[in-house]
């Protein structure tokens, strides 16, 4: 290349012989084996890896590919759940009491941010957590790469672990950071004190609290429903029918009959219930005890970690 | 645990229920290539899947590079590279960055992994294509790429599941050549689980041959072709004096027509073939030795022998016997 290109570094002669040489030998490919000595770290790096590998691919090429859809509609719907920051810092700028109390930081509007069910639990949350979870642990089915994961030293709790933790992690970013940006905004568009920080402080947690319970509610029926599946469509439009499928179900139920139990099958109204308890707004599930949504959603976390966890024991290395 | 062994087991036991996917095997795989042969069924897959650290053995030891598997399931999957037989790469990824996730895997630094990476597509021959994604690979690309993920990390024990499956030939050559590079210039071990016998006896010296969950034979290829050798003659004239004469001498033979194939169990095989030929006036045409191949060993040994074959020296000893275990009876078998 040197020669090629006229580096006139004084050593033509040699760089002259030295690609005869290689012309001579005819050689373009070489197959040499290269030793490697260096050190592997421990569990904790290979964990990372995996979490690492999920998170980047959001953003970068390289590592896990999201589909072009999913990372669009990511981007819609942290936008979207952007807008009652962008609200209030409008009603900053105009200095609007009415807009502010439409759209500033208040019980109902927190709640509202986490648990509110349009646009937010419609639009958003779910199919966010529908496109995420579709592929997570199903493509490792599909393409065999769970072989890739258990022929290293990977055990299958670190495994379902970190896969389960990034898929939240980028719902959290959805929601549970679109949140704390929400309050920010209030605090910067009107100034709020300590004072005012630590009196809203403790509905903050609690909106906090009920959005990581959203949270693992998602993601614990979505990757079980995906590690049943070796597809992504499945796992993706079965989370949205059991969200939705479920609501409406005892929508109907209560329009008909005046009961309302059915709804402790419907996991959003769960949490939604469970929610509302804790943020302290106004209760619309009016003939059972919050305690009872809580009792179901552990039951039905705990059933859809025991579908994922036993499946994910019995994904071979070997073959499929 | 002796140092040239990669692999030690005693009486190890795998049971699915009642059923016994390994029974009682005393394996011994020497530091080089070995390659694990068997029919479908036979308890490959455990077998790897029980080396790996990945299922508990119900009985019986064994260790993997001096490490117990029982307990350093993970530390020896640290140490070994596995290659499976089937797809193990995500398509939409590019092969650069499916070898350096597969090195983080392991622990490996992200930048370390990913200068491995670029080294171990460079040995597989896939330097030029490492930026492609996967999907619009060819079958023999994928099998190179999964090689590089195994060896990334430059382990002692590379583990290969039929590493030329669906090749080609011209890439067959490389994947073979690739495994041979890596056994005599890396002066790594290999086991090698394949159904071409061209392929294992190319690359390694030693086989573990298995069948219905048990040891049917294991040592030094070499050693075992022994177990089939004959002195091939071609006979005019006086060819069944002379079958009859070479069997009261003690020979075993094989007759076809004027062709024979007669056990070269001594030294001096051919001196009492001309002898005897001399006795009963045959002409014998031409002689040669026959060895046979590996697959020839593999059918004989899964068509005529019986499961209680465990070594070379059994076979060679008492095949008869062994016969009799459980080998169909349209074969010379029939039940013990």
């Amino acid at each position: 290349m040197d020669v090629a290109w006229g580096s006139d570094s004084g050593d033509e002669l040699e760089l002259t012989d030295s690609s005869a040489q290689t012309a001579k030998s005819g050689e373009i490919f070489e197959q040499k084996y290269t030793s490697w000595n260096g050190t592997l770290n421990p569990r904790w790096m290979r964990n990372w890896a995996i979490l690492r590998h999920h998170l980047l691919g959001i953003f970068k090429k390289g590592h896990r590919p999201w589909s072009m859809p999913t990372r669009i509609f990511l981007l819609i719907a942290f936008i979207g759940a952007l807008s009652d920051a962008a609200f209030t810092l409008l009603s900053g700028l105009l200095g609007s009491a009415e807009f502010h109390a439409l759209f500033g930081v208040s019980r109902d509007n927190l709640y509202g941010h986490i648990l509110g069910f349009f646009p937010r639990n419609v639009l958003f949350y779910p199919l966010v957590a529908a496109l995420l979870v579709g592929s997570v642990i199903s493509e490792d089915r599909q393409h065999g790469t769970s072989a890739l994961y258990f022929s290293r030293p990977v055990s299958r709790f670190d495994y379902i672990g970190m896969k389960y933790l990034s898929v939240a992690l980028i719902q959290s970013l959805v929601i549970l950071f679109t949140y704390m940006l929400y309050f920010m905004a209030e605090i910067l568009a009107f100034g709020r004190g300590w004072s005012w920080m630590v009196d809203v402080f403790p509905m903050f947690l609690a909106g906090f609290i009920a959005g990581i319970i959203l949270i693992i509610t998602y993601t614990s029926i979505g990757l079980a429903l995906s590690s049943v599946s070796q597809g992504k469509f499945f796992p993706g439009i079965g989370l949205v029918a059991i969200l939705f499928g479920s609501k409406t179900l005892a929508a109907i139920v209560k329009n008909l009959f005046e009961r309302e139990i059915l709804y402790l099958l419907s996991p959003y109204d769960c949490v939604a219930h469970v929610g509302q308890a804790i943020i302290g707004t106004q209760q619309t599930y009016d003939q059972y005890p919050w305690t009872y949504s809580l009792v179901a959603l552990v039951a039905m976390n705990a059933v859809a970690l025991y579908i994922l966890a036993s499946r994910v024991s019995s994904m071979e290395v070997t073959r499929e | 645990m002796d140092d040239d062994l990669v692999i030690h087991s005693k009486g190890l036991t795998k049971s699915y229920g009642p059923h016994v996917a390994l029974e009682n095997l005393n394996l011994s795989v020497p530091r080089g290539a070995t390659g694990l042969l068997g029919p479908n069924g036979a308890g490959k897959s455990t077998f790897l899947k029980t080396v790996l650290g990945l299922i508990q053995a119900t009985s019986g030891e064994a260790t993997v590079l001096g490490l117990d598997i029982k307990t350093q399931g993970e530390e020896i999957r640290s140490r070994i590279g596995y290659m499976p037989e089937y797809d193990a790469l995500n398509p939409e990824m590019d092969a650069i960055h499916q070898v350096r996730y597969s090195g983080e895997l392991l622990g490996m630094n992200p930048v370390v992994a990913l200068n491995r990476a670029h080294e171990a597509l460079q040995f597989v021959g896939m330097g030029e294509q490492r930026y492609r994604e996967i999907k619009s690979f060819s079958t023999g690309m994928k099998q190179a790429t999964k090689l590089a993920c195994a060896i990334i990390h430059d382990p002692e024990l590379i583990i290969a599941d039929e590493p030329s499956n669906g090749l080609d030939a011209k890439t067959r050559e490389f994947m073979i050549s690739t495994l041979n590079t890596m056994v005599h210039e890396g002066e790594r071990s290999v086991l090698m689980a394949s159904h071409l016998m061209e392929d294992v006896e190319r690359v390694c010296e030693n086989i573990v041959l298995l069948h219905k969950g048990k040891l049917a034979a294991q040592g030094r290829i070499e050693d075992l072709k022994a177990i089939d050798r004959e002195v091939e003659i071609h006979v005019w004239g006086g060819a069944t004096p002379l079958e009859e004469l070479l069997r009261d001498r003690g020979f075993k033979i094989r007759r076809e027509g004027r062709v024979m194939r007669v056990a070269n169990t001594q030294e001096d095989t051919t001196t009492h073939i001309l002898q005897a030929a001399s006795e009963v006036g045959a002409q014998i045409r031409r002689m040669h030795e026959y060895e046979a191949s590996l697959e020839d060993l593999f059918l004989a040994i899964m068509e005529n022998l019986g499961y209680e074959i465990k070594s070379s020296d059994d076979l060679l000893s008492s095949p008869i016997e062994a016969r009799r275990v459980d080998a169909p009876e349209s074969l010379g078998g029939g039940a013990s």
